[in-house]
């Protein structure tokens, strides 16, 4: 379980997330909706401990992310897929995905290799297993960047905008290979402004504000009258299906 | 005209102002004319005979510096890679204790001239009862001037680093020494390899200042044969020609190397 209490964060005098509670159980699939600059990275980025938090606690299993002693631990639970991918540009598809599971979880190289081309193959990749970033798409590189944190075998996968680097046709590839991991049962944080593709995916969608988490309901609610029934989500999603 | 270069020379009549005659008058077969004269002033062409055959026997004296130069250069990069690396590693580590002395220590050699460091190193410390060769000398004083420079442009290199890059190693629970060694080094050693060219090629440059300290290498062989066969002009134009085939050579060797590791780079970078 991820569990976020009370959680604030700011940069220098700007206060980002003000108290934010959020708990993600095994097997849910939540997406967190919000207008631009509304903390929904910022958030994202206390979970897998890229950033320092003011005040509150987030731990994951049970592992509290400010303790560098347990930030180990919980990292090794949750995967994070980038906006912009992120791959190392001196490996391979293979070799980025192989990577930490050699270096971190010991895993002999043998069988992290292949483990990573099956995960390569799964996503359609196969043929593109010993090719550099530079030498993928966009499309291409993100579903390496989804192996890559598939490969850890993680709890929580998080993902921060993941499509929104990529063209229409190559955004529809990949959200069809996470519409499949969310169908396995991996649980995801999903940060996106795909509106349509969140509803079909989550079983719930967490509304960030201006750093306030002001609704966190179950999808169909969410999209009913009940989240209508709040003029900021009204709003929001008036103007995300005007785009 | 028959001979392969002209010679001029400044001098003021009546006086010896400006001139140097030449030592070896004879020996160098001068073929004086006087071209013109006015304000003062005579110009002379001395036509010389340009021969380089004359330096043959000193042939294996110069290949033997040209092996000294090779060698010091050589162990030398080594051994500002080794410390550019270490320092570089320093400098971007999260110790503030380090992070300080690496930057000291590179503000200090890169701001003091080389000369100055190696009659330091050579003539101060023996005051102190610290004796070390010249050649010792030579290639601890490269190193060390060569490692502040180094260290910098593997440092420059690792913040050039995407930052997502990095945080994507660190949320994938990589260590900090492991993401330096698997991640960090290898991209900056990529994008760094055609400005550590020119800090090795200036390291060589500055071997030849080692001359100053009884070391004959290429520039101190080189001074010996032109003192010792009053032809100057001859030796140091075969000095000039063997640095330059020296540092050109490196380049090229840069310029492959370069291309090879970032031979599965964008286009931009290759
Ligand atoms: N490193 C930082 N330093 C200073 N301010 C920051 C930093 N990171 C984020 N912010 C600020 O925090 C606020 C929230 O940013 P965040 O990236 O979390 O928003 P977001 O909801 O992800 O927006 P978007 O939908 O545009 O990605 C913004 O006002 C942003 O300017
Ligand atoms: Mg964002």
């Amino acid at each position: 379980m991820i569990s976020i209490t009370g959680l604030h964060k700011s940069f220098g005098s700007a206060t980002v997330l003000r108290g934010i509670d959020l708990e993600i159980s095994q097997g849910e699939v939540v997406s967190v909706l919000g207008s631009s600059g509304s903390g929904k990275s910022t958030l994202i980025r206390c979970i897998n401990g890229l950033e320092k938090i003011d005040g509150g606690r987030v731990t994951v299993d049970g592992f509290d992310v400010s303790k560098p002693r347990e930030l180990a631990d919980a990292r090794k639970r949750s995967g994070t897929v980038f906006q912009l991918f992120n791959l190392y540009p001196h490996m391979t598809a293979v070799q980025n995905i192989a990577l930490a599971p050699v270096e971190v979880l010991n895993v002999p190289r043998k069988d992290a290799e292949a483990e990573a081309r099956r995960l390569l193959q799964q996503v359609g990749l196969s043929e593109r297993a010993d090719a550099y970033p530079a030498q993928l798409s966009g499309g291409q590189r993100q579903r390496v960047g989804i192996c890559r944190a598939l490969a850890m075998k993680p709890s929580y996968l998080l993902l921060d905008e993941v499509t929104s680097a990529l063209d229409p046709e190559m955004t529809a590839e990949v959200l069809s290979i996470l519409a499949n991991i969310a169908k396995q049962g991996t649980t995801m944080v999903f940060v996106t402004h795909e509106i349509e593709f969140a509803r079909s995916i989550s079983t719930r969608i967490a509304f960030l504000d201006k750093g306030q988490m002001i609704a966190d309901l179950p999808t169909e609610d969410f999209f009913s009258d009940k989240g209508m029934a709040m003029p900021r989500v009204a709003q929001f999603l008036s103007k995300m299906r005007k785009d | 005209m028959p001979t392969i270069l002209s010679w001029l020379n400044v001098k003021r009549s009546g006086g010896g102002w400006g001139t140097t005659p030449l030592k070896n008058a004879a020996a160098v077969d001068t073929d004086l004319l006087i071209l013109l004269s006015e304000t003062g002033f005579t110009i002379e062409a001395r036509r010389l005979q340009f021969d380089l055959s004359i330096l043959a026997k000193h042939i294996p004296f110069l290949l033997e510096g040209t092996w000294l130069t090779f060698k010091v250069c050589l162990i030398s990069v080594i051994g500002s890679l080794v410390l550019g690396l270490l320092v570089a590693a320093a400098r971007t580590s999260s110790s503030t204790f380090l992070n300080r002395l690496s930057a000291v220590y590179v503000d200090m050699f890169r701001n003091i001239p080389f000369i100055v460091q190696l009659f330091f190193f050579y003539f101060g410390l023996p005051e102190i009862g610290i004796y070390i060769d010249a050649l010792s000398t030579g290639i601890i004083a490269l190193s060390i001037a060569g490692g502040a420079f180094t260290s910098d442009v593997i440092r420059s290199g690792i913040l050039a680093i995407e930052p997502g890059v990095i945080e994507a190693a660190q949320v994938s629970g990589l260590k900090r020494a492991t993401i330096f060694r698997r991640i960090a080094l290898p991209i900056a050693l990529r994008t760094s390899v055609r400005p550590l060219g020119s800090v090795f090629i200036n390291l060589i440059l500055t071997s030849s200042v080692l001359s100053t300290i009884t070391l004959n290498e290429l520039t101190g062989s080189a001074k010996i044969v032109a003192s010792q066969t009053f032809r100057p002009f001859e030796v140091y134009f075969v000095l000039l020609v063997a640095y330059a085939a020296l540092t050109w050579s490196v380049s090229i060797v840069i310029g492959a190397l370069h291309r090879h590791l970032n031979r599965n780079q964008a286009e931009g970078v290759a």
